[in-house]
């Protein structure tokens, strides 16, 4: 009884509304991230390690575009361009001659270029942590909280990129052409779609969608080499909840986990740090009753 | 005419030529120098029993497997090993034997696949939707629904309808017939006539003897992974001893 009154010590129906926003800013960068994972996951088996450095990297084009142009949004779109073309580079010199090997053998390049990506922005950078100004201060009342209006920009922003993808992928004849090779690779390539083009392309799409987050998160929490480690964890966790290489069941389910997680540190027995456990119950769960994904129709 | 004077004829103006092909899978030798030609809007079929390596010949000309040796010639040019989308985008369309339709595409998005290619027109691209809509009237009343939730025989029509996308100067057919109802295996008949008379080529890999032998000018019957015997269609019937001995039938 004591352990429940203080984990219930303290809730109230205020800390619930903002924590259920927290959740879903949280929850929307997740799923960019997650995005690209799956996408890159679903359309050439490869486990993308590299992925948390795209993010950091993102950040760090930045802090960079920012400290030279001063505008934010600049930043945005240059960091999710040149990220982009960087993932194109990656792809084409260390992932293509991979193809047809053992998947073993793209981890571990993939684990390599994250080595070497947070290894040279800790050269360039330093340990130092960078900052990126957010492109609005302004605040707003919740409750008994100044609550940042960038928070909810980070959100909308992110649903933005998300469905703006989602329809690119539905509607547009290069996105026909990613949910062909997804399906079957050979097929496609024999109805003279180029799919080793079609993978650069989603590794890019995939890569720049990381640089994206990047930027919008970079204002939360400072720029450092290591920032992507924590993210990433994240990621992977929430694709293998949404179901390995399903892009819905990843958005839905990076919402999941972070609103759990955000519901669960404001539980009193727990503090924020132990708040993150949530993540790894979920994933346990979803492996030992739907290894497939929570959010994959079950298959007939 | 006889089955040397055509591939006489062929010798001069053959769309593809498959010269001396091996391939293997591993370490198991399955095409054991196959040679082959089909001349441009002719119909040309291959028997065989189950497992003398055909769909092995369809994939090695359509780049999808590598052959050890010998190469494909088309339309004058080596093409051997070269991506299979290029091949695609040259004219050479294939059809599985499996169908590989894009399940969870619709019907409309599985012909775009071979549609979007760019230097298509608008008018174009109707005018071969169509078509397939005209021969398939189902694969239009299905356009919108996901191509696993079709029909086996459905899914046939997709196929083939997909691979017409690629205005292909021949089509690699494999056992098109396969597990369908009579009335749909007399369509796909059907169907290789009407592309026949449009001047598209066809490899048509078949079980059904007496389908091949009507749609096809010349066949070739393979054993082993070998090519064994090469006659006009019209010379074969499906008593006669050498579709027993090679066929079984
Ligand atoms: N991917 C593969 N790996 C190893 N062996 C294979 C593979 N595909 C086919 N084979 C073998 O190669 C041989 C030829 O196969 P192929 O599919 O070309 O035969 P087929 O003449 O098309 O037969 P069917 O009438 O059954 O379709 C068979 O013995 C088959 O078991
Ligand atoms: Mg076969």
């Amino acid at each position: 009884m004591d352990l429940l009154q203080q984990c219930f010590h303290g809730m109230s129906f205020d800390l619930f509304v903002i924590q259920t926003l927290n959740g879903i800013v949280t929850g929307m960068i997740l799923a960019l991230v997650a995005s690209g994972l799956t996408l890159i996951f679903g359309i050439m088996d490869v486990v993308n390690f590299a992925h948390g450095e795209l993010f950091m990297l993102g950040a760090y084009m930045g802090v960079l575009v920012l400290a030279t142009t001063g505008s934010f949004w600049l930043a945005l779109i240059l960091a999710t361009l040149i990220v982009g073309l960087i993932g194109a580079a990656l792809q084409i010199t260390t992932l293509r001659p991979l193809i047809g090997r053992d998947p073993l053998t793209t981890i571990l390049a993939t684990f390599g270029i994250s080595l070497i990506l947070q290894n040279y922005a800790l050269w360039q950078f330093g340990p130092v942590a960078r900052k990126i100004q957010e492109p609005y201060t302004g605040h707003f009342n919740l409750f008994y909280l100044e609550y940042p209006w960038y928070r909810l920009v980070i959100a909308g922003l992110s649903a933005a990129i998300i469905g703006g993808f989602w329809m690119f992928l539905k509607y547009g004849k290069y996105g026909i052409w990613i949910r062909a090779t997804t399906q079957d690779r050979v097929m496609a390539q024999a109805m003279g779609i180029p799919v080793p083009w079609v993978h650069t392309a989603a590794f890019a799409i995939g890569a720049g969608m990381a640089a994206a987050s990047g930027v919008l998160f970079g204002p939360l929490v400072g720029v450092n080499h290591i920032m992507g480690l924590d993210w990433v964890l994240k990621a992977f966790i929430v694709v293998v909840v949404g179901g390995m290489g399903n892009l819905g069941g990843s958005i839905a389910a990076a919402i999941l986990i972070s609103l759990l997680e955000a519901y669960a540190s404001m539980l009193g027995c727990i503090s924020p740090a132990q708040a993150v456990i949530v993540s790894f119950v979920v994933l346990v769960l979803t492996l030992l009753f739907r290894p497939t994904g929570l959010f994959v129709p079950t298959p007939k | 005419m006889s089955a040397t004077a055509a591939a006489t004829e062929i010798q001069n103006t053959p769309l593809i030529g498959v010269e001396d092909l091996h391939t293997f899978y591993g370490k198991s030798h399955i095409l054991h120098g196959i040679s082959l030609k089909v001349g441009a809007g002719e119909v040309v079929g291959l028997l065989g029993r189950n497992g003398v390596g055909k769909s092995t010949t369809l994939k090695t000309i359509m780049g999808l497997v590598r052959p050890s040796q010998g190469r494909v010639v088309y339309q004058g040019y080596p093409i051997t090993s070269m991506a299979p989308h290029k091949l695609a985008r040259m004219g050479i369309a294939y059809v599985p034997e499996d169908r590989r339709i894009f399940r969870l595409l619709t019907v409309m998005e599985n012909l775009r696949t071979g549609l979007d290619r760019g230097n298509v027109t608008d008018a174009r691209k109707r005018e071969l939707l169509d078509k397939v809509f005209t021969y398939f009237p189902v694969l239009a009343e299905r356009r919108d629904q996901a191509g696993g939730t079709l029909s086996g025989g459905e899914q046939q029509m997709l196929a083939i309808a997909r691979a017409m996308m690629l205005e292909p100067k021949i089509i690699l057919l494999d056992e098109p017939t396969e597990g369908l109802m009579p009335r749909m295996v007399s369509q796909i008949s059907e169907i290789i006539g009407a592309l026949h008379r449009e001047g598209v080529a066809i490899l048509l890999v078949e079980q059904n003897v007496p389908l091949t032998l009507a749609a096809s000018q010349r066949v070739y019957i393979m054993e082993k992974g070998e090519v064994r015997h090469h006659a006009l269609a019209s010379e074969l019937k499906v008593g006669d001893p050498v579709i027993q001995q090679y066929l079984g039938i």
